[in-house]
């Protein structure tokens, strides 16, 4: 399996003298096409940092971050903005979505910032895969947290990106949902051999991951793998 | 235009709100504008209708009409291409029933400041006059005797002309001897040769003259020199420049304060990646087309207002003056949006993550 990110020696301190906290301790990891990786800890263990600092969003103090064979760490914030929009797809806590667009226009809005655009039938497939396709019509604020879930994964996978970074996709769920949203995860994770890293606290979403790390206190560690 | 068009369609209430504040400070604009127009045409459009480049008035007169007499032999002294000589007396007219305030202007017939006639006949004896048309609207009539508040002389009415205002009075057209009747009465004969101005065409206005007493003003300066012309003027300008500013401000504030609500959803979108550049020129572009919307509806209403206003109200609308009026609207506009262009430029994508 291709490595798709690297990380080398990252490390990440916020202030400085005795305010210095050290986010992140030095940090080797490596994600290869078509995993499933967990991150869990608890809330201030630095794995929001982590995601961070993997999505482009954040500076490593040190270290280097290769994603794809182009090292992040050293491009420009504006290069940074680009390899985000065209490697990396987010699906965040809560507010992923425009409120504003209907679930069709937020697709047509990526149709319209992003470059290598999936075709109709391909977007279709998508909508099928998700089972949101009799949702296109409606708001945000008209769907359940679960579709709103879907849809956000739906537009994280527009255009097939290279990784999926999700942050608490479950967080706002009731245990079904967050069931089913980890099941289609992993099903599109494995189906369109992409890379995803999703961080949680929430232990009962292990089970459908490839690979879990634990973090505490800035230090990252393999806990699990699922073979 | 997509995300902004689609916003506006989401959330028809506010931006109805800020479109409809657009529209009445462009109303509001363009009326004023309007009355400006209005109240210098009010002023100078009899002195427009001339097409003239210069008048020549007395040094001491200090550019005023009013105030300015010369002989009529000055006239060479004065090496313009075109002259024409014009004696002014100001008087109350009345016709037993209505009395306005008229402006006399002494003039030649066969001299180019002689109005074209569009009702009646032109003068041709003796204290017969030439009426400016806003005259009818206030009970004038053809065949008309006039009393005069500063004389025993009558004039008759033949004729009318249009735009015929000088300095807000309308203008009564009459032969040099007649105007020399009423103003000096019996001192007439002695008087024959005093006018008040020559009015010249031609290029040049540099050394037409070789009279120190006298000197050549341009027909601008001229008018913006007429009593109470240049003050209006300015307090007009000065509340069109004023709404100028406050529309900017208002769309700074609106558009500020939508954008501070959307923080977190322009984090989100920055932080998947898409550019300031983007969500900046959605902002750039919801403001033009509510800008736009505001100001074409805004002179609509101006024009269907000014069709039904009474004829008494001196609004008169000068089309490109209202469309430049209209482009700096939205172009202010513009600019009260940067404000929220800068606050997305600043928004940290890494905000939206919830470090």
């Amino acid at each position: 399996m291709t490595t798709v990110l690297e990380l080398k020696q990252v490390t990440k301190t916020f202030g400085s003298g005795h305010k210095k906290v050290e986010a992140l301790k030095e940090t080797d990891f490596e994600a290869k096409r078509g995993e499933l990786i967990a991150i869990i800890g608890p809330s201030g263990s630095g794995k929001s940092t982590f995601l961070t600092i993997v999505g482009g969003l954040l500076s490593p103090t040190s270290g280097e971050v290769i994603l794809n064979g182009q090292n992040v760490t050293e491009m420009s914030e504006k290069q940074r903005s680009h390899i985000r929009l065209q490697e990396i797809g987010f699906i965040l806590q809560a507010s992923n979505l425009i409120p504003f667009l209907t679930v069709a226009k937020q697709m047509k809005l990526l149709d319209k910032v992003k470059k290598n655009n999936m075709t109709g039938d391909e977007i279709e497939q998508l909508y099928e895969d998700l089972g949101i396709g009799e949702l296109r019509g409606k708001y945000p604020s008209d769907l359940s947290g679960g579709e709103r879930q879907r849809v956000a994964i739906a537009k994280s996978l527009y255009s097939n990106p290279s990784i999926l970074l999700a942050d608490e996709p479950t967080a706002s769920l009731d245990s079904d949902r967050a069931y089913e949203v980890m099941e289609l995860l992993q099903r599109e994770t494995k189906s369109k051999n992409t890379t995803s890293i999703v961080v949680t606290h929430d232990t009962r979403l292990i089970s459908y991951c490839d690979k879990v790390y634990n973090m505490t206190d800035g230090v990252l560690k393999l806990y699990e793998e699922n073979a | 235009m997509f995300l902004a068009w689609n916003e506006i369609q989401k959330n028809k209430l506010r931006f109805v709100l800020i479109t409809g504040v657009l529209m009445l400070v462009a109303y509001l604009v363009f009326f004023l504008s309007g009355l400006a127009t209005g109240l210098k045409d009010l002023n100078r459009e009899s002195v427009d209708k001339w097409k003239a480049s210069g008048i020549v008035l007395t040094e001491e007169s200090d550019k005023s009409l009013y105030q300015s007499s010369m002989s009529i032999e000055q006239l060479d002294d004065v090496q313009a291409d075109e002259t024409a000589i014009l004696g002014q007396l100001s008087a109350i007219a009345g016709n037993g029933e209505e009395k306005a305030n008229v402006s006399i202007f002494g003039i030649r017939e066969d001299e180019f400041i002689m109005p074209e006639v569009t009702e009646g006949d032109a003068f041709t004896g003796d204290n017969e006059v030439i009426a400016d048309s806003s005259l009818k609207e206030s009970g004038f009539i053809v065949g008309d005797e006039l009393q005069l508040s500063s004389s025993e002389e009558k004039l008759k009415i033949v004729g009318f002309t249009d735009k015929g205002r000088f300095n807000a009075s309308p203008v009564l057209y009459t032969d040099l001897d007649t105007l020399q009747r009423v103003k000096f009465g019996e001192g007439a004969q002695t008087n024959a040769d005093r006018i008040n101005a020559i009015v010249i065409k031609g290029d040049m206005l540099d050394d037409l003259i070789n009279d120190e007493k006298l000197e050549v003003v341009e027909i601008e300066t001229f008018i913006e020199n007429l009593p109470g012309y240049t003050e209006q003027n300015l307090t007009l300008t000065f509340m069109i420049y004023f709404l100028f500013a406050i529309s900017a401000i208002i769309v700074a504030i609106f558009l500020y304060v939508l954008t501070v609500q959307k923080i977190s959803m322009f984090g989100v979108m920055k932080a998947q990646g898409i550019s300031n550049l983007y969500l900046s020129k959605s902002v750039i572009a919801q403001t033009f087309i509510l800008a736009a919307i505001g100001v074409l509806v805004g002179l609509g209403l101006t024009l269907v207002t000014g069709a039904f206003l009474p004829a008494a109200v001196p609004v008169s609308f000068d089309i490109p003056t209202m469309l430049i009026y209209g482009s700096v609207l939205i172009l202010v506009a513009i600019i009260g949006a940067v404000f929220s262009v800068l606050t997305i430029v600043r928004i940290d994508p890494l905000k939206a993550i919830g470090g």
